[in-house]
């Protein structure tokens, strides 16, 4: 390979001033690999890209910052799907570890979505158990049915919220709130079921209690009648035992 | 976690590649002014240049999978990239007759092609040798320095610069390679 002609047209391409049969002449050298300097495109690259160096520096407005941030944070699904593919890609299965430090120091978006996912999941168990332990507190059911009050439940069912963030850190957020909104229809499905169990608990309950008071009512019932009886048969005889006299 | 302050480019790329949005926001403060000053020189339009600085940092965060890290330089990459962006943008501008811009035509234009053979650089680093840099392009004739700007700040092609200056496009092609082979040699006797 003529390492003078393949000079020549780097330099050429680095300043992106080739000509058509030129780019090709190029590519075939770069195809051919044997003896293409590499190195030497890579320094011509360089060499074009500290030009701007030489510049006085120009500063864009402030508020392009922020713009910038809103333009990053209208392609937050676009990210989002990049993460999730990438994560598919390298990590088919995983346990994400939580790391509160890291949470507020700001790791990247991946890490804050899968430890959103674990604590989210861990509150949610804690909550159910706590519910479900208040739920089948008989005392509490027994005095309301006594009182013929409904059951009250006082589990807090509503959902975590975010904190915000400011500048650039937009569509982190967006995203943790997404994560958060997926979690929710599991939340409340799982709480309503759980409702369900509970207010079945109290119902046998109630029903249990009334059922106690039926038999008393109706052994109330058969006494007053037996003593009725009784006390019929003991006049029968007194009258009896009178006329025999 | 480290002070941002403190990383190199190369490390604040890769937390970039993370989706890490500090390191976004630490790569802008550090690289807009450079890239901001070179996107204007091309498109001198304040609000245009602004537009496509934004644009740059949005290729960035999107196609930021299309750096190799181990084999390209983020300087280089980050001013090959706006370079680009900007001279499309000034070509569309202009009304001249470009494709559809799309994913395939970004990949295929806008984003830098660098050698997997090349000396990383930073921006501090670059910065410290402005004096050096000043005093290489001083040294070459003024017509070196004209077709050198025409071509890497007007974005024009052989035929354009020869049209331009009214001279044979072979001579414009002769002086482009001789102008970037003398500062190469000066920058290298320099550094």
């Amino acid at each position: 390979m003529d390492k003078k002609k393949s000079l020549d047209l780097i330099k050429l391409e680095v300043l992106g001033c080739l000509t058509e049969q030129d780019k090709e002449k190029l590519q075939a050298m770069k195809d051919e690999g044997d003896g293409f300097p590499w190195k030497e495109l890579g320094d011509y690259q360089n060499l074009i890209a500290i030009l701007p160096a030489t510049l006085e520096l120009k500063y864009p407005a402030r508020d392009l910052k922020d713009k910038t941030a809103t333009m990053l944070f209208n392609m937050r699904d676009q990210i989002k799907a990049k993460i999730e593919a990438k994560k598919a890609k390298e990590k088919p299965v995983e346990v994400p570890v939580a790391e509160s430090v890291e949470v507020e120091e700001g790791i990247n978006i991946e890490e804050q979505v899968e430890e959103n996912i674990t604590t989210e999941e861990i509150e949610i168990v804690e909550k159910e158990f706590a519910e479900v332990e208040e739920g089948i507190n008989l005392n509490e059911v027994e005095e309301a049915s006594i009182k013929n009050e409904p059951v009250r439940f006082t589990g807090n069912f509503k959902g975590k919220s975010e904190p915000e963030t400011p500048s650039l850190q937009t569509d982190e957020v967006e995203i943790k709130e997404l994560e958060t909104k997926e979690f929710e229809p599991k939340e409340s499905g799982k709480t309503v079921v759980d409702r369900e169990v509970i207010e079945k608990i109290a119902r046998d309950y109630m029903k249990g209690y009334e059922r106690e008071l039926n038999s008393l009512r109706s052994s109330v019932k058969k006494n007053k009648i037996l003593s009725f009886i009784i006390f019929a048969v003991a006049i029968i005889l007194i009258v009896a035992m009178y006329f025999i006299k | 976690m480290a002070d941002t302050n403190s990383l190199k480019d190369a490390e604040i790329m890769q937390r970039v590649a993370g989706y890490d949005s500090k390191a976004l926001e630490q790569l802008y403060d550090r690289y807009a002014p450079i890239l901001y000053t070179l996107i204007k020189k091309i498109i001198p339009e304040k609000e245009t240049s602004e537009e496509v600085l934004s644009e740059v940092f949005v290729i960035v965060w999107r196609q930021i999978d299309q750096l190799d890290f181990k084999k390209n330089s983020v300087y280089t990459w980050l001013i090959t990239l706006a370079r680009n962006k900007a001279i499309d943008t000034l070509n569309r501008n202009s009304g001249k007759q470009m494709p559809d811009y799309n994913d395939d035509y970004e990949k295929e234009n806008i984003l830098p092609k660098l050698s997997p053979e090349m000396e990383p650089m930073e921006l501090q680093e670059v910065m410290n040798k402005k004096e050096m840099l000043v005093k290489a392009l001083g040294s070459l004739t003024d017509a070196q320095k004209y077709v050198l700007e025409l071509s890497y700040y007007g974005g024009m092609d052989q035929e354009e610069i020869a049209a331009k200056l009214n001279i044979p496009a072979m001579t414009v092609k002769s002086k482009l390679q001789v102008a970037f082979g003398n500062l190469m040699k000066k920058v290298s006797e320099a550094g």
